[in-house]
């Protein structure tokens, strides 16, 4: 015979004694810096409410403490950590070579630009010239990489504001051309397709057929998608003057790309301090003058075109050669020091890299726009309604691979 | 290679250079001391002949002799990347100051800063570990800090702990809150 036993929710026994979680909002130490006493310190009225790290509008493993009175945020502290895994170190202790495919999930949505940095700074440092093929054809790849990061950027901005229709159409967009590069690369999310020197193949019949047909369609695609929003007056009324961004601000936060681009400042990496063959390509850098959530939006629609643009005229002079510089299997970098900087759909991803002539990098810091960019929620914030706080953070468009490295 | 830049650096800071302009591709490198940080940093940024902007990246360094605080600049009237290489700084105790002053954003790269190499920037009003937990007391990435497989690089040993606790200044030392048996649960999070 067995026994059965029931149990109700009054059993205090059925509660696991569990230790402190993240999910208190306090910490268990006494503040170690003046912020951090002046954050928890709660006047009358004033509560902590923890946001994240699990949470779908954080966009990652983001956790926010948020400091509320009612409705209304009144300060904001953002707790990072949660992806860390010490990329720089690990790169530190790989060679050259090793460093590409740990770059790669940092940002994971657009992970071409993030591998582009070791590569980038390596044939800096080596003083290497690409072949014009595999230029040619690493721009193709970023640029296509952009859109697929944009058209997410869309839907992820509408979803957070409860529209779940936008996303869907978000993904159609980034599978195509997920699929497309995976044809070339064999990869859907982590290409792991740059090397030092060029690219790891050339493009083949699949691709090229699969990015004709794209294009064919891609303008009336984006038009379709951006029609949702672009005068969906619930979209507007949540996102026009929210989480306004002044241009001084934004420089003094170093916040890059679209963020930075939405108050007025025309600065691309692009145009700014150009690299690859980008001075040969013809595009303009879209600006906006209102630095609130509406505008970035509409500058991400703005970059979309720009890219179709950019990839147009590479499909017409995409020059014939090798797509790899004859160099070594091991490479010995002689010392030096380097810093290199590319737009990625975020903002200004960089990499300063020192070599002490053996074959793994000494140092290889890794820049990643979004960190900078999520510090500007700490002043976008507060004000506003615990709603609105998503619109805001999704405006911004973070990434926590990269942010957390 | 900007060599008016080169003109104007070594005429506006001819004091404060440590060492000559060095130029290399399209990047333009100075070299400063510590206490030159505050100045330097505000002519470049404010000076009308200068106007850098954008401060592109803030990285900290360990040479495996000394640390070094290494800023990137940009700015719209010339076509380089300024590197400014803050340099000697002791291994003990790293001090240099904050240049929060100028521009906000640089909290967040100088906690980093602080957190993987112990360099204390003065003038940070929030310098307290960003990626790792608060009761950490290495950092991790200074070049005593070897990993459990990097066997080839460990001195005679073979094989060398992970975590090399360093000796940070005193007013840095934490109270340790430990939880149990639980706090060194290998998923937490940086804060619990």
């Amino acid at each position: 015979m067995t026994e059965t036993t029931t149990r109700s929710l009054d059993d205090p026994d059925i509660w696991v004694d569990t230790p402190a979680t993240i999910y208190d909002a306090v910490p268990p130490y006494p503040p170690r810096t003046e912020r951090e006493a002046e954050f928890y310190h709660l006047r009358d009225g004033e509560m902590l409410l923890n946001l994240g790290p699990q949470h779908p509008s954080t966009h990652g493993v983001l956790r926010v403490v948020l400091k509320i009175d009612g409705e209304q945020v009144v300060d904001l502290d953002p707790v990072l950590g949660y992806l860390h895994r010490g990329v720089e170190k690990i790169c530190e202790n790989g060679d050259w070579h090793h460093a590409i495919n740990q770059c790669d999930p940092l940002e994971y949505v657009a992970s071409m630009f993030s591998e582009a940095m070791p590569v980038l700074a390596a044939e800096k440092l080596l003083d290497l010239q690409v072949p014009r093929r595999a230029e040619y054809i690493r721009v193709l790849c970023w640029e296509l990489n952009r859109i697929a990061s944009h058209a997410l950027f869309m839907g992820w901005l509408a979803l957070d504001l409860g529209g779940l229709t936008p996303i869907l159409y978000g993904f159609i967009e980034r599978d195509e051309i997920v699929e497309m590069l995976a044809a070339v690369t064999g990869q859907r999310v982590l290409f792991n397709y740059l090397r030092i020197g060029g690219v790891n193949g050339d493009i083949n019949h699949d691709f090229m057929s699969r990015l004709a047909d794209w294009m064919g369609r891609a303008g009336k695609q984006i038009e379709t998608t951006t029609r949702l929003l672009n005068e969906n007056e619930i979209f507007v009324r949540r996102t026009k003057g929210l989480g306004v961004l002044d241009r001084e601000t934004a420089l003094r936060t170093l916040c890059t790309g679209p963020v930075l681009r939405a108050t007025g400042v025309p600065y691309d990496v692009r145009r700014a301090h150009p690299y690859s063959v980008y001075p040969e390509l013809e595009f303009d850098v879209p600006t906006r003058t209102e630095g609130d959530s509406y505008a970035r939006y509409l500058l991400h629609v703005d970059e979309v075109r720009e890219s179709i643009r950019i990839i147009d005229q590479i499909l017409h002079e995409l020059p014939d050669g090798p797509v790899m510089a004859k160099i070594p299997r091991l490479i010995r970098i002689p010392p030096a020091r380097a810093f290199v900087a590319v737009e990625s759909p975020r903002g200004q991803y960089g990499c300063y890299a020192m070599s002490d002539g053996t074959d793994q990098p000494f140092r290889l810091r890794l820049r990643d726009p979004s960190f900078f960019n999520l510090q500007a929620v700490g002043l976008l914030m507060p004000g506003n309604l615990i709603a609105d706080t998503m619109a805001i953070m999704a405006s911004l468009d973070p990434v926590m691979g990269g942010i957390d490295k | 290679m900007d060599s008016r830049l080169r003109r104007r650096l070594e005429r506006a800071f001819a004091d404060r250079l440590q060492g000559p302009v060095n130029q290399r591709q399209d990047t333009t490198e100075i070299r400063i001391g510590a206490e030159g940080v505050t100045d330097v940093m505000r002519a470049l940024h404010d000076d009308s002949e200068f106007k850098f902007e954008v401060l592109a990246d803030l990285a900290g360094v360990d040479t495996g002799t000394e640390m070094w605080v290494v800023y990137h600049l940009w700015s719209a009237q010339s076509p380089d990347w300024l590197r400014v290489i803050v340099g000697g700084l002791s291994r003990d105790d790293p001090r240099v100051p904050s240049v929060t002053f100028l521009w906000n954003g640089a909290e967040w790269a100088e906690r980093e800063a602080y957190d993987m190499f112990g360099i204390i920037f003065e003038g940070n009003r929030d310098l307290r570990r960003i990626y790792m937990p608060p009761d950490y007391t290495s950092f991790p990435l200074r070049k005593d800090f070897l990993l459990p497989d990097d066997a080839a690089r460990s001195p005679g040993e073979g094989f060398r702990h992970m975590e090399q606790t360093h000796q940070p200044a005193e007013f840095l030392r934490q109270p340790v809150v430990r939880r149990g048996k639980d706090s060194l649960a290998p998923n937490r999070g940086p804060r619990q």
